[in-house]
């Protein structure tokens, strides 16, 4: 980032534009290198376990409680399940048929952790994962914000193997600790001075000083042709210099003020709808301040106890998890529908209150820049085929909404796997195709400004989209 | 180079069929060993100097000679016409292009017409009058295929190559170990790295430096420090005590008592071959595999107790799942030490343990891993019963995450598992494993402080002054980091920084390890250093004495010197005679020399291919065998010094168990690799016919006679095959007439083609001789119910038969070839560089020498270290 061209030319657009500098947007412009487009391009990932509801067609439920709409791409018809997203039709999309191939036969409650990397984790032994879609991304834009991503979910830390807690793994594939108390990440994001951050800054500083005096002297005992290699060392300890002196400057800036007063930050999941709307603003005061441009949700984890198993509390329903396996009993489907048609409210809040938002770059409104994405890895009971994907946003991004996406053949109708409560659903041949969603993950990835033809395995991006 | 040629052959879907090509058989075949002595005989190396003067690889000259005679009549009647003196379309004047191609102006305007020719796309089709034959135009296309492959050659070998690199990642991780006294793997996180064109790793301009790459050099050495050095009291240790007679007691109480059994009752045969507890004094046992155990806040470490009657019996494969609970610290070492001995010393079988761990946090949500780095044979007697241990580190293994939750949900235990790993499995007196006591505890320290910190914090009397003692710690760290002695500025430096750094720890130690950390980045840590000479000096050239020492210790032991070599080179002594010798054998002699024999071998073998096989778990058993067995040959033939044809062939293998099986070499038992005389119809000796080495050239399913091919010309013969050119065909399998042909007459179909011909004529045959060893690489003398022809014929007409007449063939014709080809790889390997034109008298005369010292691997790795080129820069 020494390019001398990338500085003038950013001093040349801070003039042009004339927009005040206040805007937090543009603190964070000033010290990232000057991104291709000024417009902030954002990317979100919310999880939800269990799946959705999705009874056979001769089932009385089918027509009211199954989750995938009805009729063609244009013309599609919303269950009760999303009837709620209507409001937004011409802002969102819904996908069918796509999965990670490598899990297709494993447990539904092994799969969270490989919704947003395709990696093949399998059912059991040891276990190996590779880099989340939102940390691919991050990896790009990162650099341009305080915090190059914003990890979440309902029950927090990492979880465990197979039973992930968090959506968001790093190059290495390791777990990405997620966060999941309001409080701490308001802290995060507007309170936080960092002033430890400030000491092993100052500490790096003066060891890279060091390094690079050292390496002059040893330099200047070299032949020319052995300086030139070491003239690669010491560029990349020049280079970690000048990423400390970015980061310092994060440090520098000032952080936006935010006013606390109206929001519930000591909301629990047992307060469901609280919580949830909190969380989704706290995403979306991320993203409006620029704090970050990457975040990841995750509504608890895939079957277990724990407090996202109270979230169903909102619709007056207990336990969560315990509705996938009641389907069959009395108003089960609609119970489950139910919940879901919860997740897709607040999601569709979330995606309205974007929209609502004109971008400070008075590029559009905030959602036309923002694709932000609401599934699962499992449709059925323990299913993890036909994940039920919707995306919301993404206009300037080139994403064209108000359509149903089928991909696959043979299972248009979205019966294959319908109407199971039992084991031998996943562990069934899968008898459909249904296409990579890693090829989703990489047109998301290149609409997102990242140059790349692969991710988790699959070459080439999905067509239609 | 490589990867194309796979793409090529993928194209080919070669492999399914053992290829026919009609060949005599040799009247009376030479047994191999004769062969061998035949083939010494006729070494030009042997004959005197001036015979080796024509090296091989010598600066090649282009060969004008050919061009006037043969190819340049056909230029003029077929091109000529239209690029020529009337005409000259495509301003090409086929007639003033310069046929050297190796020194000329004109090399890109040949590969235009190497190209047009290989496509055939010229001459035009619509001009019957300048047709080209198949044969004539096979002539040229081979006339240039092979200039354009040394015109390529040279430019690469004539550039200057230096030995200025940093540390390969395997190199620096055993740096750090060597240096900070940690024995497990420190240097995960580095990213990956790629091996250059002959395989190697090492190679300097390969080893790039970049942010990501110093970002996590810091970040693993101040992890390693922190790791190595301890602040405060001994913290107190979890300790499970497991023995095997309470917990008879425990199990057999109540209830439970019904479960007990006799060993003379009926209903211990269905007992006696699963786990279970049995005093072997009273003959009463019960069914047991683990349970939930608890610290023992009194226990003491290492404490001796009384051998008991009361065993663990645990039969092959099978396993005691111990329930930890959640009371394992985050970090330090586990040590898990188990008093075990064998229930039969029955020669034929043997039993090893191994250690899982594990943890199962809710329903599906689960892991395990293999935590021992190597299975431990058990070898004693349970009447005299052997201590077993293993430490492993809790900071590197996959934890439960829920260990530390206040709730019970998700499952907050771990476990771990004591496997049997055996080949017992028939008789009724089959071999088990006895255990009587299981102690694990953790943190665990031999002593206190550990040795890693008294390394770098050791005593002194000036150790209540810090900048005294900041000084003299910095001094003795530095030296060793640096391999070479520190200047008192050079110490200076460092100091400034620690005064920086001091207020801001509690303690002197805390601060000093960020400063050590430092210098762990520095550039003459993660370098192998070679400081320019004035050119005056007799030293002019040569690298020093301190970098002598490096460059020894980067060659045999892949680590930076010790102590030892630093002082020897601080002296001015290591280059004597003498003391070099010695010092070469006390290197060879440590442990340390293993990883010399594990990365020489995988990179010049490209054994790291097994990694991309898709036809052989990561698991198997066999894939771990098969990846040990060349190392373990090479091992063996340096320790005993035999001469390097054994490569070719040897009368003896080095197998274990499970290759012996896939060998079928009778009466081998166990898991460690051991040298056996095997006869000629076991098909086996040497490295050529490793299991490891035809499974990395086969498709997935079956053999593949190119992949084949091009290894033994690239890694046994060091003459590697041109890439395939960028015009080759591919073999079009849309092609309704070429999806009817079989494999083999699509291989044939693909040959005659003129752009295919010249190279495959020179590979394949080379791969075909090899059609007896499956994907696997076991023997086999039928392919689907047809009989293997192994049969084939080189590009100079020599006939090969199989692998007999292959091996018969190098032995009498190429050992040369191949013992040149071992200087040159094990050169280019102790430079960290490729070699180029200029290293190539050198080789020659340390081929010669070689020779006539009987060929020994050992002697080799002498002449080396001090030949001109491994002192010099």
């Amino acid at each position: 980032m020494t390019d001398k061209t990338h500085e003038l030319s950013r001093r040349t657009f801070l003039r042009g534009t004339g927009i005040a500098l206040a805007l937090p947007w543009l603190e964070t412009f000033a010290i990232g290198a000057a991104p291709k487009d000024q417009t902030p391009r954002r990317f979100l990932s919310v999880y939800h376990p269990d799946g959705v509801g999705l009874p056979l067609k001769s089932d009385p439920a089918w027509s009211d409680w199954s989750w995938f709409p009805r009729g063609g791409e244009r013309d599609f018809v919303l269950t009760k399940v999303l009837d709620v997203l209507e409001p937004l039709r011409s802002d969102i999309t819904i996908y069918s048929g796509l999965s990670h191939p490598h899990a297709r036969n494993v447990h539904g409650h092994s799969n969270a952790d490989q919704y947003l990397t395709g990696a093949p984790i399998g059912g059991h032994g040891p276990y190996r994962n590779t880099i989340s879609l939102d940390q691919a991304y991050a990896e790009h834009a990162g650099e341009f914000t305080r915090h190059s991503s914003l990890v979440m979910s309902t029950n927090g830390g990492v979880g465990g193997p197979r039973g992930a807690q968090t959506q968001s793994f790093n190059r290495e594939g390791r777990p990405i600790p997620a966060m999941n108390k309001p409080r701490d990440i308001f802290n995060l994001l507007f309170v936080t001075t960092g002033k430890d951050a400030a000491t092993r800054l100052a500490r790096s500083k003066s060891a890279l000083d060091l390094l690079i005096e050292n390496t002059r002297s040893l330099g200047r005992q070299l032949s020319t042709r052995d300086q030139a290699t070491l003239a690669q060392y010491l560029d990349a300890v020049r280079d970690t210099e000048q990423k400390l002196a970015k980061a310092q400057r994060w440090i520098d800036t000032p952080i936006p003020q935010v006013d606390a007063t109206n929001l519930h930050l000591d909301a629990e999941p047992k307060e469901a709808r609280l919580y949830f709307q909190t969380m989704y603003e706290l995403i979306y005061l991320a993203f409006l301040s620029d704090s970050t441009r990457v975040a990841t949700f995750q509504l608890g984890r895939e079957n277990g106890e724990g407090p996202h198993d109270l979230l169903s509390l909102a619709v007056g329903l207990g336990a969560a998890h315990g509705l996938t396996h009641e389907v069959k009993k009395p108003g089960g489907w609609q119970n489950l529908g139910t919940y879901n048609r919860y997740q897709a409210e607040e999601f569709g809040r979330f995606a309205q209150r974007l929209k609502d938002t004109p971008e400070p770059t008075g590029h559009g409104n905030m959602l036309d820049n923002t694709l932000a994405m609401h599934g699962s890895a499992s449709s059925s009971f323990h299913l993890s085929r036909n994940y039920p994907i919707i995306s919301a946003g993404g206009k300037n991004l080139g994403f064209t909404n108000g359509r149903y996406l089928k991909f696959g053949t043979g299972n248009e109708d979205n019966q294959a796997g319908a109407g199971i409560d039992t084991d031998a659903g996943w562990q069934s041949k899968a008898e459909v195709e249904e296409l990579p969603l890693s090829k989703l993950f990489v047109t998301i990835l290149q609409r997102l400004g990242v140059e790349t033809d692969t991710f988790g395995g699959a070459t080439g991006s999905l067509s239609r989209v | 180079m490589t990867t194309r040629f796979v793409a090529l052959l993928l194209g080919l879907g070669l492999g399914a069929a053992g290829l026919l090509i009609a060949a005599d058989g040799p009247d009376a075949p030479l047994t191999l060993a004769a062969a061998k002595d035949q083939g010494r005989a006729k070494s030009r190396f042997l004959k005197g100097a001036k015979e080796v003067a024509a090296a091989p690889d010598g600066a090649p000259q282009a060969n004008v000679a050919h061009f006037r005679e043969s190819i340049q009549p056909i230029l003029q009647k077929s091109c000529l016409a239209c690029h020529g003196p009337d005409r000259t379309e495509g301003r090409l004047r086929i007639d003033q292009l310069n046929p050297d191609l190796l020194t000329g102006p004109d090399v890109e305007r040949w590969r235009e017409v190497y190209g047009v020719l290989s496509k055939s796309e010229m001459p035009p089709a619509d001009e019957p009058d300048y047709a080209l034959a198949d044969q004539a135009r096979g002539q040229i296309v081979d006339w240039l295929s092979g200039e354009l492959d040394t015109a390529s050659r040279i430019r690469r070998q004539s550039q200057q190559h230096t030995s200025f690199r940093r540390l390969t990642n395997y190199e620096y991780n055993h740096a750090l170990q060597d240096l900070l006294g940690l024995s497990y793997p420190l240097a995960n996180k580095l990213p990956p790295e790629t091996a250059s064109e002959d395989g190697f790793k090492n190679s300097a301009e390969l080893l790039q430096m970049s942010v990501m790459q110093f970002e996590t050099y810091r970040e693993i050495a101040l992890k390693s420090l922190k790791r190595a050095t301890v602040t405060g009291d001994r913290p107190p240790a979890v300790t499970y005590i497991i023995s095997m007679q309470e917990e008879l007691q425990r199990a057999s109480a109540g209830d439970n008592e019904a479960k007990v059994f006799r060993t003379n009752e009926e209903r211990y045969r269905q007992h006696k071959h699963q786990h279970h507890l049995l005093n072997r004094e009273t003959g009463t046992g019960i069914p047991y595999g683990g349970g939930k155990v608890m610290p023992r806040p009194e226990a003491v470490v290492g404490q001796p107790t009384p051998v008991s009657p009361v065993v663990l019996v645990l039969p092959a494969s099978t396993e005691l799942k111990l329930d930890l609970d959640r009371f394992l610290p985050d970090e330090g070492i586990m040590r898990v030490r188990i008093r075990a001995g064998r229930s039969s010393m029955n020669p034929h079988e043997y039993a090893s343990l191994r250690l899982v761990f594990s943890a199962h946090t809710s329903n599906d949500a689960n892991f395990s891993e293999v935590i021992s780095e190597r299975d431990i044979p058990v070898t004693a007697s349970i009447d005299d019963p052997q201590l077993i241990h293993f430490d492993i580190p809790l900071g590197d293994i996959t934890r439960n995450p829920f260990r530390h939750l206040a709730t019970t949900f998700p499952r907050r235990d771990e476990y771990l598992h004591i496997r049997n790993i055996s080949n017992a499995s028939r008789g009724d007196d089959r071999l088990q494993v006895q255990i009587d006591s299981i102690e694990i505890s953790a943190p665990f320290y031999e002593q206190w402080p550990p040795k890693s910190h008294t390394n770098i914090f050791f005593e002194s009397a000036q150790r209540q002054d810090e900048q005294a003692y900041g000084r003299e710690v910095l001094n003795r760290f530095l030296k060793r980091v640096w391999r070479r002695p520190v200047s008192p500025a050079e110490v200076d430096q460092f100091m400034t920084l620690f005064d920086d750094y001091r207020p801001q720890f509690a303690t002197f130690e805390e601060a000093m390890v960020e400063v050590l950390a430092t210098a762990l980045s520095s550039a003459e840590f993660l370098y192998l250093t070679q400081r320019a000479t004035t050119g005056e000096s007799p030293t002019a050239g040569k690298i020093s004495d301190f970098e002598l020492a490096s460059r020894l210790a980067v060659f045999l032991w892949s680590s930076i010197p010790d102590a030892k070599l630093v002082e020897l080179a601080e002296q001015g002594r290591l280059r004597e005679p003498d003391i070099l010798q010695a010092q070469v054998q006390r290197l060879l002699s440590d442990p340390r020399a293993s990883r010399f024999s594990r990365n020489f071998v995988e990179q010049w073998l490209g054994l790291e291919r097994i990694n991309s096989v898709s036809h052989l778990a990561a698991d198997d058993p066999l894939r771990a065998a098969m990846l040990e067995e060349p190392v373990a040959y090479f091992d063996e033939v340096l320790r005993q010094n035999l001469s390097v044809m054994d490569f070719l062939h040897s009368d003896y293998a080095m197998v274990n168990e499970r290759l012996a099986a896939h060998y079928r070499i009778p009466e081998v038992y166990g898991p460690q690799f051991r040298r056996v005389a095997i006869t000629p119809e076991t098909n086996r000796g040497g490295l050529l016919t490793s299991a490891a080495i035809m499974t990395i050239n086969s498709d997935g399913t079956d053999s593949h006679p190119l992949k084949r091919g091009v290894w033994m010309l690239k890694r046994i013969l060091d003459d590697p095959p041109p890439p395939p050119p960028p015009s080759v065909p591919q073999v079009d399998l849309t092609d309704p007439e070429i999806l009817k042909m079989t494999l083999k007459e699509r291989i044939i179909n693909h040959r005659n083609q003129p752009a295919c011909y010249s190279c495959h004529s020179r590979i394949d045959p080379w791969g075909i001789a090899f059609e007896n060893y499956d994907a696997l690489g076991a023997y086999r003398t039928h392919v689907k119910d047809q009989p293997v022809d192994a049969t084939s014929e080189l590009f100079n007409k020599q006939t090969l038969s199989g692998i007999d007449g292959l091996k018969r063939y190098l032995l009498l014709d190429r050992q040369d070839q191949f013992a040149r080809a071992m200087v040159h790889k094990l050169m280019a390997y102790a430079l960290g560089r490729p070699l180029s034109f200029g290293d190539s008298a050198e080789i020659d005369k340390l081929t010669a020498e070689f020779r006539q010292r009987n060929d020994g691997l050992r002697d080799l790795i002498f002449l080396i270290i001090t030949s001109d080129l491994f002192q010099s820069q």
